[in-house]
């Protein structure tokens, strides 16, 4: 199983040059079962990474790039008469997919993307009085653009709760950079790319998830991380249940993919800013510099 | 400056003023009684300013107003008392500071002054009484002048249950350390003694003898003497608590001369006497009785005691007429030891010498004829001066009749009495006797004092009251020296046997308000009440340096500087640690698992190398720091580390045994001398 989910890494990293850490947050990510939002300006990767995902685990993938105009029916489907049957017949949206990459998330209109959101929730549309479930697994890459770009409609902090994680690419390291000067072509990498397991091996994988032991300590640590965002003065709303239980689930996830039957706080450490970083709202300042500075003040073993 | 003392100047919270009022009335309450009404009244008045300003009608007084009110106040200090140096000014000079203070109360250091004033006035209070109701209000005055200390601290402080709460627990806390400096703190002696009121009012035995004198005090029951006795008791007719010695006639009044004002200067040595004065007259066998008396503040000097008596407490002393005196008026209840032989058992003086003759046949030039005249006619036939006594005492067998009721007497006392009336109280007795004998030529005088006495809780003591106060004679028989001859007795010795109450029946406290002493439950009420006084006085007023030291050697067998150190030391000691090992405990939160009390020693090793584990950072992380910062360390710092994630995180038992042996052996100090390495001192590694 190791050995699948390395290759995985591996794979990705050839076309995403120098994004380990970002690359195993989204798989840690996906097979927590949460969606992942990834903030960034145009042309880091984003969607490079999405579509490397898709191809490497053997998903169905569909791309929407959203905009101002855009309609809930664009995304979730609608029904059209058919003349044929002289039945109406439901045209299933992008959203029916197994990994959807919503493109610029933020350009639509709340609408829009409140449908959407409520599709990754529910993890089912219902459409014409008609309940349809969507694919298993069902996983959403979003992707926003920096806020104080123009045209850009902010995600409410309840939507932004749905995501389990918000990851930034950033700028690519020297030597990967100088590697895609000097000619690997990501898109030509992109096409060789063959899935290293389907969508049951998956299943199984995000089963395995659930089985990562959290011992006592680890939740004291947790406990006293969550304590914290309630209590301190500097965070404006603390982690609610749902977030400090993304966090444990995040945190299993990404010992799993350190080949650990048990989670260490270094786990916890890891997903951290991922996770809780669109979550603690702060006063104008960027949540992530709040959790660097947490992690630093609450001790791992001691009150 | 500091905070503290910046809290200090800072504005006082307007809720507190009132705590702080609260505190100054329960003080002075109890001071209303003795201080001069202009005081008390000048108080309200500047309350009454205090709460103008705080509604914000008044301004704060000026300097004129506030320079005009000292002066007023210390110029009627100076008028209503005239001298400084009494007990009474001072406290009234603390009160008018309180009254003064109230106008300028402003900041939180003025009320903190205000309420030390108030701890202070409030110990005052035991000066003038140290009964139990006194020592109860002066903890409801601790109560209240903490509460206002603390309601001082303003935001919510003030409220009443909450000031009031924390007051007595802090009361409470202070309790032990009130009862160990109780019994250690050394007793000084008063480094300067400030006069007592000697203008209060006394009920007891007074400076001289009138008739109708002994039936006033008849009517109050309030207790004079407390008496208890070390082994033997004397039978109750041996009763006689003698106090005062009259010798002095004037033809109405019995008196003393000499013994009037605050200081006795009747002490009558020489005189041929002083070879009976002292102790070489008391014989060498042991006294008959031992016994402590204590005595209710009487305001005069004189002391009570049976006849032939001595004490060693210090400031008595024995005068030539074998009673005993204090050193100045007592003023508060005194407690004396005193060892008693009765005269038979001591040897017999020849003769009187001629100036106490003459003081014991002194009479007035004129008065009383018939009197005379029967002294004469008995004198005449040849009686020696038992027989007339005898006679005397026959007569008043006959035909008198003992009451608390008798009927006015002119200017010819005696001779009314004994001729005209024949019905009286113990003093006309004593009062006629007396005059008689010396008529006869016969040396006498009169003893005033308290007869009889009762029995309280399995006769513990004998409670004497005012009501058994009582006057009797004695008179000088050359064989036998002094002898006690009562009067009273011959006509009515039920009054000696049983006390005055059977002997009057009916008349007995005729003019009490309510007939209490009629009733027996309230009668042993009383008697308990007094009882719970009594051993109140005995174990805490009376509790003075020889009483601390007794106790002290029983407890330490010795009394050295090192065993009071010890017995102070050890048990403040022991509650410190105590203290401390609780804080610890309730500071420590939940125990933590042992996996992490492991590690955390692992951490604190690393720590004393130099390299401590900073918050926050995971084991793993730390790991890898030891291993690039003191690579010697790391090899080993991994396998603790490894073995400390499977046991705390991954639950594994085997994982917490390989990490406690891990431990157990890993003395990084140690490994680094070996290896020659210098612990890096904090070194942070720049990459």
């Amino acid at each position: 199983m190791q050995k699948i989910i390395s290759a995985i890494v591996e794979d990705i990293g050839k076309v995403l040059l120098g994004k380990e850490h970002q690359v195993k947050l989204a798989l840690a990510c996906l097979l927590a079962r949460g969606h992942l939002l990834i903030e960034d300006l145009p042309g880091m990767g984003k969607t490079t990474l999405a579509h490397a995902l898709g191809q490497v685990l053997g998903l169905s993938y569909k791309r929407v790039q959203f905009t101002s105009d855009m309609l809930p029916a664009d995304i979730i489907g609608i029904s059209i008469f058919e003349r044929e049957s002289g039945q109406f017949r439901f045209h299933e949206g992008p959203v029916f997919s197994q990994l959807l990459l919503a493109d610029e998330i933020n350009r639509s209109s709340p609408k829009t993307q409140s449908a959407l959101l409520e599709a990754m929730e529910e993890r089912q549309v219902s459409v014409d009085g008609e309940t349809r479930l969507l694919p298993e697994p069902f996983f959403v890459i979003a992707t926003q653009n920096p806020l104080q770009q123009s045209g850009t409609f902010a995600l409410p902090e309840s939507q932004l709760d749905r995501f389990l994680m918000r990851i930034s690419l950033g700028y690519p390291t020297r030597e990967a950079e100088r590697a895609l000067f000097k000619g690997v072509d990501p898109r030509a990498e992109l096409a060789q790319m063959t899935p290293r397991i389907n969508s049951e091996g998956l299943r199984k994988l995000q089963g395995l998830v659930h089985q990562v032991k959290a011992s006592d300590s680890l939740l004291d640590y947790l406990e006293r991380l969550v304590q914290h965002t309630r209590q301190s003065a500097e965070c404006g709303v603390g982690l609610s249940p749902r977030g400090a239980l993304a966090l444990l689930h995040a945190a299993r996830a990404w010992a799993l993919i350190h080949n650990r039957g048990h989670i260490l706080p270094e786990d916890i450490q890891a997903v951290l800013p991922a996770v809780a970083g669109h979550r603690l709202q702060t006063d104008g300042g960027d949540g992530a510099q709040l959790v660097e500075r947490m992690m630093h003040q609450v001790d791992i073993i001691a009150a | 400056m500091t905070d503290a003392s910046g809290q200090l100047r800072s504005l006082l919270p307007r809720e507190s003023l009132l705590w702080v009022f609260a505190a100054q009335f329960v003080v002075l309450l109890p001071h209303f009684v003795h201080l001069p009404s202009w005081l008390i009244f000048a108080w309200f008045l500047a309350v009454l300013w205090r709460v103008e300003v705080f509604r914000g009608r008044r301004a704060v007084p000026g300097r004129a107003i506030k320079l005009l009110a000292v002066c007023l106040a210390v110029t009627g200090l100076a008028l209503t008392y005239r001298r400084w140096f009494a007990l009474e000014p001072m406290v009234a000079l603390l009160a008018i500071s309180f009254t003064l203070k109230n106008i300028e109360l402003l900041s939180r250091r003025d009320a903190v002054l205000s309420l030390m004033l108030a701890y202070f006035l409030a110990a005052t209070l035991f000066v003038f009484e140290q009964t139990i109701p006194y020592a109860l209000y002066g903890v409801l005055c601790l109560v209240v002048i903490t509460a206002a200390l603390v309601a001082l601290q303003g935001s919510g402080s003030a409220r009443a249950g909450r000031a009031l709460g924390l007051s007595v627990k802090i009361l409470a806390q202070s309790v032990p350390v009130m009862l160990i400096l109780f019994v250690v703190m050394p007793r000084l002696g008063p480094l300067w003694a400030v006069p007592n009121n000697s203008a209060a009012a006394s009920t007891g035995i007074s400076d001289s003898m009138s008739p109708g004198d002994f039936s006033q005090l008849s009517k109050s029951d309030k207790p004079a003497l407390r008496i208890s006795f070390d082994g033997s008791v004397p039978p109750p007719e041996q009763r006689y608590w003698r106090g005062l010695v009259y010798t002095h006639f004037d033809g109405r009044r019995w008196s003393e001369p000499g013994v009037t004002g605050n200081r006795w200067f009747g002490r009558r040595f020489g005189n041929g006497q002083s070879g009976q004065d002292g102790d070489d007259r008391l014989p060498a066998v042991g006294p008959r009785y031992r016994y402590q008396v204590i005595q209710e503040a009487s305001h005069n000097p004189w002391l009570f005691a049976l006849a032939t008596s001595d004490s060693d407490t210090r400031g008595v002393r024995s005068t030539g007429d074998d009673t005993l005196v204090y050193h100045m008026p007592v003023g508060s209840r005194l407690a004396y030891d005193v060892r008693s032989w009765p005269r038979e058992s001591t040897p017999v003086a020849s003769r009187l010498s001629p100036a106490e003759q003459r003081r014991h046949l002194q009479l007035p030039d004129s008065g009383n004829p018939q009197a005379r005249a029967w002294a004469e006619a008995r004198r005449r036939e040849g009686m020696d001066s038992q027989a007339i006594s005898q006679a005397l005492l026959a007569l008043y067998n006959r035909s008198f009749t003992y009451t608390l009721k008798p009927p006015a007497l002119g200017t010819d006392t005696v001779d009314e009495f004994l001729f005209d009336t024949q019905q009286g109280f113990c003093e006309h007795f004593a009062n006629s006797y007396v005059f008689t004998m010396r008529a006869a030529g016969v040396p006498a005088r009169v003893v005033a004092g308290y007869q009889g006495g009762e029995w309280v809780e399995q006769q513990e003591y004998l409670l004497v009251r005012q009501y058994d106060a009582h006057a009797w004679a004695e008179i000088w028989l050359p064989e036998r020296g002094w002898v006690r001859v009562d009067p009273t007795a011959a006509v009515a010795p039920e009054r000696i046997r049983d006390g005055l109450q059977s002997a009057v029946a009916e008349e007995f406290m005729q003019d009490a308000l309510l007939p209490l002493h009629k009733i027996g439950f309230v009668n042993r009420l009383r008697l308990q009440w007094d009882m719970i006084n009594y051993r109140w006085y005995q174990t805490v007023v009376s509790f003075d340096a020889d009483r601390q030291q007794g106790l002290l050697k029983r407890w330490l067998g010795e009394i050295s500087p090192l065993r009071i150190a010890l017995f102070l030391g050890v048990p403040v000691a022991v509650g410190l640690l105590g203290l401390l090992i609780w804080l610890n405990l309730s500071a420590r939160g939940p125990a933590l698992p042992p996996a992490s009390r492991v590690y955390l020693r692992f951490c604190q090793r690393m720590a004393r190398a130099g390299l401590p584990r900073r918050p926050g950072e995971a084991p793993g992380d730390f790991a890898r720091r030891i291993e690039c910062e003191l690579p010697a360390l790391g090899p080993m710092a991994a396998r603790i580390t490894a073995a400390y994630e499977r046991a705390a995180y991954g639950d594994s038992t085997d994982a917490l045994k390989q990490l406690r042996r891990l431990v157990r052996g890993f003395w990084p100090l140690r490994q680094l001398a070996k290896l020659g390495t210098a612990p890096a001192p904090r070194q942070s590694v720049g990459q």
